[in-house]
């Protein structure tokens, strides 16, 4: 042990040559490795971007120019004539009318639903807490395909096929589960002091509720809801089953895709994705917020 | 040959400068202790040596290498960490072997290293279990025999024992530096108890916003602490600060305290010209004073506010002039609330400092240290 | 919490499929003891049965108007199903009769529906000649994309982690697919491998190639295969990157770090510490994956069309559309057979995971 060390003296600087040439040779190890992490996000990027770029150069050309061999990486010249002849096809204004309605449906039904049962998964322990979570697990991952079926059939019967309110509930149905879990992960997150406090202080419980929690959940409760219209928005197989005249958007499309032209299948990808990337830009950040709840 | 050699140390989080241009020595075989408040840049400083987290600027040494760039697998240290870091999803022998595995030791000779590190560490009975049946002090355990069983020369430490109960600590504290004083390795370790710094450390750096402020054996940082915020930082009660006023006294000078001088050693009579008339800190601890129940022409007299008794000592409370001083005595010194005591100083433990920067007044400065 | 096994909690819906894939909704023509619609049946007749007439009645049948108008009523013998011989009265509009007042013998030619317990639907669907390689494309699909998925999403989330600058950026970009459809995504490769597409485009501007080459078509199986494959990779693969992502935020960083610390290299650390603590979030992602691999439906259509090549999901649909199959029953069996596939797969995932838990313990 060194115990006759000069006290407080801070170490000046003895200097190696060799240092700096392993300096430098250590220096280019850590560039080259970031520059491999660099290479290997940016390729990513552009695996994921390149085809949205591509069909907004179809969506953005003429439909002279969609058709032509071989096809440029830009449109030129800029043209809106595609996506025009897309949104003035027969149907395709009432279908998007559809889509939103159903979308917008059942957003707010799932998320009048969810906002009580995912506040009471929160709070409040109560018997079958545990078992009401795994039901909602099991239906989240049960199959559309077997859902839907099934229940075009009892819609039929019942006189309420092809009606888009229907496949607002199925839409419901569909997302509720993951809308319940994530908004009770977001009351979790809302220290339940706050409550408390608010009710030490006069609140009733539902004021304690609408004054303090509902304004701090909103934010997260607003992603679950954007997440339900994209999923709405999207979804294909249902909407194909349940409906037949009052067609949604994706439905009416993928239902003539045989009969459609490449303009007007390539403007109609474009129109339908704009609105999911606008959706999945504000919900970015509570993505994984969402998932590392329903993961547990 | 020196083990650990650090200079002009920075590293930013952004625009805040957790570590501001440090140099150190660490040197082979020493047990250094990195000292400081909360968030004064400790764990910076310490994953730096690691390799974890790269730093702006300077440079580390490790065993005559510059390594600022390497990762930490390339610098031939190992660590045990504030919150342990024993993965859940191995066993105990798993844990421990895991350094040895990474670098493909045959299967006897790791098995060996990892039975006689869980016998220094008394776990070898354990080592089929999962970290999750083991209580704290057992994990504790585990992580010093994975860092021990690599055979690292360099063993880097994060508050290794903040996580246990008091009496678990004092035991374990023993432990720890008997353990690797007989191991021959060289310790950096991190703590802000500065009893464990004291009792454990060979030197112990204090640090404090990013900055080592000084760096000394136990005993020197606390019979000499280089300013008021060493002083005030280690110790319980921490070292009373004082206002005197300096005055000249014949050819040379003396400091004077409410109605009582103080006379300052020789050799700061240069550094207290510049501070004629001027108000400085007298630095004293609690247990460097003599207080006496009767009159003394050379002590103080100050009446007592309060009166703790603490088993081992009884500490006061009283006033000199505007300032509160505590003064540790022995527990036969029976005194009671509202009592005159004399104190006196003894010359060879009273500090000055600058009231201003609470430097002392004859620090050597950084310049002629450097030259 | 494990996930568990989800496909059992739906009892209200099963019934529904079960009674659509079994239920036979033929016609046979009921036998009555009397020649009254509501007499009591005394037996069936298959639709064309040959039957003999022995008797037969005039009755008159009130109109809503009010007026009558004559009806006959026959009493027939014919054999039944079983080869028995059954006789009762029918009215005249269940026969095929050249003569109503004359003709000693009638065809069976109406009748009411029964319903009855059927494989036939079952047998119907196996013995479609798309049934099997609709099986083998969907699993061949799933066993090509699901891997590839996780090995990329668990390159994204590490490169996310790595802390470059603008992860940000790359996190946004890399979960777009996640609000993609299905449909969309198919479309957006469409676009890429159809015959005037874009690859083709490079590829004869280069000069590689001096005619487009044709990827989609009936006997470019192996092509057809690849283009869905990566646009399922394509589009399916940021939903797995999210779960993984948060199971390794979960992650201590202390756990990594001690990783490097103790020499792991990029490769053992994942082998040794990530893949394990993050297994239960791969499980979780796995099931997921799989489950939805058998209902890849709108990508396979917006890509081939749907008839050169087929999945179950696209068969479920063929067999339902009114425009062309029209029969739910059969598409109900489809249904339920992508539910059973999926159950099983995802009951073998957790017996394979969970007997290699007990071979850690043991
Ligand atoms: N990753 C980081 N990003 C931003 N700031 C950080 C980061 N890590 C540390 N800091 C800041 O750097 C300063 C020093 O942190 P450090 O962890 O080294 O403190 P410490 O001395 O170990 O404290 P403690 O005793 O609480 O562990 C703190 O103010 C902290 O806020
Ligand atoms: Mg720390």
């Amino acid at each position: 042990m060194s115990t006759e060390a000069l006290p407080n003296i801070p170490a000046v600087s003895p200097k190696e040559p060799m240092w700096d040439a392993q300096r430098r040779r250590a220096l280019i190890g850590v560039r080259l490795r970031r520059a491999g992490v660099y290479a290997v996000a940016i390729t990513i990027a552009v695996w994921v971007l390149l085809p949205i770029w591509l069909i907004a150069t179809m969506a953005f050309s003429t439909p002279q120019d969609v058709r032509a061999f071989p096809k440029a990486l830009f449109p030129n010249p800029i043209s809106l004539d595609s996506i025009n002849f897309f949104l003035n096809a027969d149907g395709i204004i009432r279908a998007t009318g559809n889509s939103i309605f159903v979308a917008l449906l059942a957003v707010v039904l799932s998320t009048l639903l969810a906002v009580p049962a995912g506040y009471a998964i929160a709070r409040y322990m109560f018997p079958g807490r545990d078992a009401v979570r795994l039901v909602m697990l099991s239906v989240r991952a049960f199959p559309i395909v077997v859902l839907a079926v099934p229940l075009a059939v009892i819609f039929l019967q019942l006189g309420l096929f092809d009606q888009p309110f229907t496949l607002a509930l199925m839409h419901t149905a569909l997302t509720l589960p993951t809308t319940v879990l994530v908004i009770s992960s977001v009351f979790a997150s809302v220290p339940f002091e706050f409550e408390e406090a608010a009710q030490v202080f006069g609140c009733t419980p539902l004021q304690a509720f609408a004054r303090v929690v509902l304004p701090l959940a909103l934010p997260g409760i607003a992603a679950s809801a954007i997440l339900t219209f994209v999923l709405s928005w999207n979804e294909v197989f249902a909407a194909i089953l349940l409906t037949l005249s009052n067609r949604t958007l994706p439905a009416h499309i993928l239902y003539n895709l045989d009969k459609s032209s490449d303009p007007f299948k390539f403007a109609a990808a474009f129109v339908m994705l704009v609105p999911s990337l606008i959706f999945i830009f504000f919900i970015r950040r509570y993505l994984f917020n969402m998932w590392g709840q329903i993961n547990k | 040959m020196t083990e650990i050699l650090i200079q002009n140390a920075v590293k930013r989080f952004g625009k805040f400068v957790a570590i501001d241009d440090v140099s150190l020595t660490v040197q082979e075989r020493e047990f250094l202790v990195l000292l400081g408040p909360s968030g004064c840049g400790k764990t910076t400083l310490l994953r730096a040596i690691a390799g974890l987290g790269m730093l702006d600027s300077g440079r580390v040494v490790i065993d005559g290498r510059d390594v600022t760039y390497l990762p930490p697998r390339e610098r031939g240290i190992s660590m045990v960490f504030q919150n342990y870091a024993i993965f859940p999803h191995m066993t105990v022998f798993d844990n421990i072997a895991f350094g040895l595995k990474m670098k493909k030791t045959p299967k006897p000779q790791l098995t060996e290293r990892v039975q006689n590190a869980a016998k220094l560490l008394h776990i070898e009975s354990m080592l089929e279990r999962y970290p999750s049946q083991m209580s704290g002090g057992q994990r504790q355990r585990i992580a010093v025999a994975r860092a021990i069983a690599v055979e690292s020369p360099i063993i880097l430490m994060d508050e290794p024992l903040s996580n246990l109960d008091a009496l678990l600590r004092l035991e374990m504290r023993a432990e720890l530096k008997t353990l690797l004083s007989k191991l021959g390795v060289t310790t950096v370790y991190v703590t802000h108890d500065q009893i464990e710094a004291m009792s454990m450390g060979d030197r112990i750096a204090v640090m404090r916003a990013g900055k080592i402020l000084q760096l000394d054996q136990p005993t020197r940082v606390y019979d000499h602490p280089v300013s008021q915020f060493v002083g005030g930082f280690i110790g319980t009660p921490p070292m009373n600060f004082l206002h005197g006023q300096v005055q000249k006294n014949g050819a040379g000078y003396r400091v004077k305290l409410g109605d009582y001088h103080l006379k300052p050693p020789a050799d700061l009579e240069a550094a207290l010209t510049a501070w004629d008339g001027k108000s400085v800190l007298v630095g004293i601890r609690a247990e460097a004073m003599e207080p006496t129940k009767s009159p003394s022409p050379d002590a103080v007299q100050v009446n007592v506010d309060v009166v703790e008794m603490l088993g081992a000592q009884n500490l006061l409370t009283a006033r000199i002039g505007d300032d509160t001083i505590k003064v540790s005595t022995s527990p036969d010194f029976q005194v009671a609330v509202g009592d005159a005591i004399w104190l006196r100083f003894p010359e060879n433990k009273v500090r000055y400092m600058n009231p201003e920067d609470g430097q002392v007044l004859n620090a050597p400065s950084l310049e002629k240290v450097l030259a | 919490m494990r996930p568990s096994l989800p496909h059992f909690h739906c009892p209200y819906l099963q019934p529904q499929a079960f009674q659509l894939a079994f239920t036979r909704e033929g016609q046979s023509l009921s036998l009555r003891a009397e020649a009254l619609p509501d007499a009591s049946v005394t037996g069936t007749l298959p639709l064309q049965t040959e039957v003999r007439v022995i008797d037969r009645q005039q009755l008159d049948e009130v109109l809503p108007n009010g007026a009558t108008r004559p009806v006959f009523w026959y009493y027939v013998s014919g054999t039944d199903a079983n080869g028995a011989t059954v006789e009762g009265w029918v009215n005249q509009r269940s026969l095929f009769i050249e003569n109503r007042r004359t003709s000693e013998t009638a065809r069976v030619t109406g009748g009411e529906a029964v319903r009855e317990w059927t494989f036939d639907h079952l047998n119907r669907m196996l013995a479609d000649f798309r049934f099997g390689t609709a099986v083998s494309t969907t699993l061949l699909l799933m066993v090509l994309i699901v891997p590839a998925q996780f090995v990329l999403a668990i390159i994204m989330a590490l490169v996310l982690q790595s802390q470059i600058r603008g992860s940000g950026l790359f996190l946004y970009i890399y979960a777009i697919p996640l609000g993609i459809s299905d449909l969309v995504a198919g479309i957006l490769w469409f676009a890429i491998f159809t015959q005037r597409g874009f690859l083709n485009s490079l590829l004869v501007s280069a000069e590689i190639i001096e005619l487009p080459f044709i990827f989609i078509q009936a006997d470019h199986m192996a092509w057809m295969i690849a283009i869905i494959v990566l646009a399922e990779i394509w589009r399916a693969t940021s939903i797995v990157m999210v779960i993984v992502v948060s199971g390794l935020q979960a992650i201590p960083r202390d756990y990594l770090e001690a990783g490097e610390v103790f020499g792991a290299s990029l490769w053992q650390r994942l082998r040794h510490i990530i893949l394990p603590l993050l297994k239960p979030s791969l499980q979780v992602a796995l099931i997921l994956r799989t489950i939805l691999a058998f209902q890849v439906f709108a990508v396979v259509i917006a890509i081939t069309g749907g008839d050169i090549m087929t999945v179950l999901s696209n068969e479920t649909f063929r067999w339902y559309d009114p425009a062309r199959f029209n029969n739910p029953s059969v598409a109900a069996v489809y249904a339920g057979f992508i539910m059973l596939i999926s159950l099983a797969i995802s009951l073998f995932y957790m017996r394979a995971v969970r007997s290699q838990e007990e071979a850690v313990k043991a």
